[in-house]
């Protein structure tokens, strides 16, 4: 028992300040919670539970994409328009028979699978190209991603207007789909159930396999990578591949949960995907990372945005917390690692 | 093998060109029109302005070309140089920033050509002084306020008609508003005459919350409801105000999640809002005559470009004002009217 309790509270005081350096982010989220509830008790409740955890669900599966990116010392700016492609397919082959301005009016019924398929399908191909761009030419995944961002939205946007009522907001969704996305088993919100699956996969894909010790590898130094023969560009372009069937789910998703998908559903969440991965210590040096990091930058965020929004905070104040909160959440996490190094 | 794969590459990306070359030289004599829309991202403008700007101008024999303007406003600058140089007939501009009239008024003035300005107009304490700066320019729109008007009377008859809805029955509106752009003016208008219908009317109101979006998104609808539905002000809610339709459906997903249904109101009328209200999930929404904007921005700049007065042969009034402008009006929709817009 006593070494319990030496173990727990004998330190000193540099050990002490490592501690707080190494947890920061959970000290931030907790300091959070802790104003926010004393201005207002009733945020510890069942349902605010629940509806941060489902708010975080499709918004953890993107950053998984991204995060295999950060991961390669890269970046993807072109997430939110791959949500947006994602959301559009899936809303468009998943209306209503008796919905009065279909995007198929003819379409029959499809089983739900197929329009998931669809959407990642899409993703999938695009991303690629993404990987493929970036290892073959050796461009920074910045400019890359920013070329796709553009062309996504193009081609998007075409889809988008192509359809029998124009470009219309895409609502009136099958019952069953909105039932699969926003319906709950046991208590338990579907949303949540799905980001638990992919998040176990993903722990099992980085932790588990060759592709996943490649792709730290690659990350930390693709050189050395490359001389211990780890198939540099395979490796890349996985990782985008990766990145692209987590999009297309993430986007299948989206749309059900927002209720409409157009072509600007998606736009922006590309930056709270990356501070989310960064603030969770997935560093922007590559090599680094981890499953339980992108889900702690993912709560914190939802957390910080509901709890404000919750508490009624004026929304001006709301930028500047965050704002804040990124930076101070990215240099407390660099100094852990400036340590080990 | 990869040699040819690029030159296949090349080819398929040259080819579409091409074919906007030779359809640029088609009707030389037909009015050519240089447009934009500010961004090709606002659902309302994308999806109603665009395209009856392109059928109508085709309908009256003219050429029209429109560009995306991203929502910068320097963006929106170069465009107008361009079309400039180009040499088209008439300009219908459809403003960024509001505030930037004056440059783009100058631009088309030092070029001597005919300017519409649709949808988004010159702010209100410099409205007549920057019109007044050219002759050649006109203005179609609508009076911002307007729809804030309409949908705070639809709100206050429907308060009036149902007293269930002051569910805590102390004569006062608990109200939460789903704002879009802070600063736009469409958003401030909206946000400050739908509120004031009520106090008109000698009800009281009670702000029990108010989030803005840049971008009058879904997700912010359904995000923010979603938190609301959990504060602890939840069960004071009584009315739901929403700058536009899509930040409504969001918040039509949330409270269906969360098994509530309370009185909603939006503005937009997109088809998606009336199947809403067909199926009893939106209370009221409030027409922004796209249609009509467009077809007016039309008519009026292809007469400028024939140098015929504006509204020649037309069915559209100038305003005596010192606005220069054609007012198209907002109509409210409602669970009894809606059928007539589908």
């Amino acid at each position: 028992m006593s070494t319990l309790t030496d173990k727990l509270f004998k330190r000193t005081k540099d050990e002490w300040k490592e501690l707080l350096i190494n947890n920061a982010i959970i000290i931030v989220i907790f300091a959070i919670i802790a104003v926010v509830v004393i201005r207002e008790p009733s945020f510890v409740s069942v349902a605010v539970f629940r509806n941060i955890l489902t708010q975080s669900s499709v918004r953890l599966i993107l950053a998984f994409g991204v995060a295999g990116i950060i991961i390669l010392q890269g970046t993807d700016l072109s997430l939110g328009r791959f949500v947006g492609f994602a959301s559009v397919l899936s809303a468009s082959l998943l209306q209503r028979p008796d919905y009065p301005s279909r995007f198929y009016p003819e379409m029959a019924q499809l089983p739900l699978f197929v329009p998931l398929l669809v959407a990642i399908a899409g993703c999938v191909l695009f991303s690629a190209i993404n990987g493929w761009v970036v290892a073959k030419f050796k461009i920074h995944p910045f400019l890359a991603t920013m070329g796709m961002m553009i062309t996504l939205y193009g081609i998007l946007s075409i889809y988008f207007a192509s359809g029998a009522p124009g470009p219309q907001p895409i609502g009136g969704h099958d019952e069953r789909y909105v039932q699969l996305v926003n319906g709950q088993t046991l208590g338990v919100p579907n949303l949540v159930i799905f980001a638990t699956i992919v998040s176990v996969i993903i722990w099992v894909i980085w932790n588990k396999t060759t592709f996943g010790k490649n792709m730290y590898a690659v990350g930390g130094n693709p050189e050395a990578a490359n001389v211990s023969g780890v198939n540099v560009m395979k490796t890349t372009i996985l990782v985008y591949v990766l990145a692209g069937v987590l999009y297309g789910i993430g986007g299948y998703l989206e749309a059900a949960r927002i209720g409409s998908a157009n072509n600007g559903t998606g736009f922006g969440y590309e930056l709270d995907a990356i501070a989310a991965c960064v603030v969770g210590g997935i560093s922007f040096s590559g090599g680094v990372g981890k499953v339980s990091g992108a889900i702690t930058g993912v709560l914190m965020f939802t957390i910080i945005s509901y709890g404000m929004t919750f508490i009624g905070l004026d929304q001006y104040y709301q930028y500047i917390i965050k704002g804040i909160l990124i930076v101070v959440a990215v240099s407390l996490d660099t100094k852990k690692y400036l340590k080990k190094v | 093998m990869k040699k040819t794969i690029l030159f296949a590459l090349i080819i398929m990306m040259v080819m579409p060109l091409a074919g906007l070359f030779a359809e640029g030289q088609k009707d030389s004599d037909a009015v050519v029109i240089g447009a934009n829309i500010y961004s090709f991202q606002d659902g309302f403008m994308n999806a109603v302005m665009k395209p009856t700007l392109e059928s109508y101008a085709a309908e009256r024999g003219a050429e029209i070309q429109i560009v995306d303007s991203e929502g910068q406003q320097a963006i929106l600058n170069n465009q107008v140089d361009i079309f400039i140089t180009k040499g088209v007939d008439v300009l219908a501009i459809n403003l960024v920033d509001p505030a930037s009239a004056q440059a783009i008024i100058d631009k088309a003035k030092k070029a001597d050509i005919p300017l519409v300005l649709f949808n988004k107009e010159a702010p209100t304490e410099v409205r007549n002084s920057v019109m007044a700066s050219y002759d050649k320019v006109w203005y179609v729109g609508t009076d911002s306020a307007e729809s804030g008007i309409i949908q705070g009377q639809m709100m206050v008859a429907d308060w009036k008609a149902r007293p269930e809805y002051d569910k805590n029955g102390d004569g006062k509106v608990q109200y939460v508003m789903l704002k879009g752009e802070p600063g736009h003016p469409d958003a401030e208008a909206r946000t400050r005459e739908s509120v004031k219908a009520f106090t008109d009317a000698g009800i009281g109101v009670e702000q029990l919350a108010l989030e803005a979006d840049p971008n009058w998104s879904v997700q912010h609808g359904a995000d923010k409801m979603a938190a609301w539905l959990t504060s602890s002000f939840a069960k004071d809610i009584e009315l739901v105000i929403c700058n536009n339709d899509n930040m409504a459906f969001g918040a039509i997903t949330a409270m269906k999640a969360a098994g509530v249904r309370l009185p909603i109101y939006s503005v937009d009328a997109l088809e998606q809002a009336l199947t809403h209200i067909s199926e009893g999930e939106l209370d009221g929404t409030v027409l922004n005559d796209g249609v009509n904007q467009a077809k007016a921005t039309i008519d009026l700049a292809i007469n400028a470009a024939m140098g015929k007065d504006v509204v020649e042969g037309t069915s559209w009034k100038l305003t005596s004002d010192g606005s220069k402008a054609v007012r198209v009006a907002y109509v409210g929709v409602t669970p009894a009217n809606y059928m007539d817009f589908q």
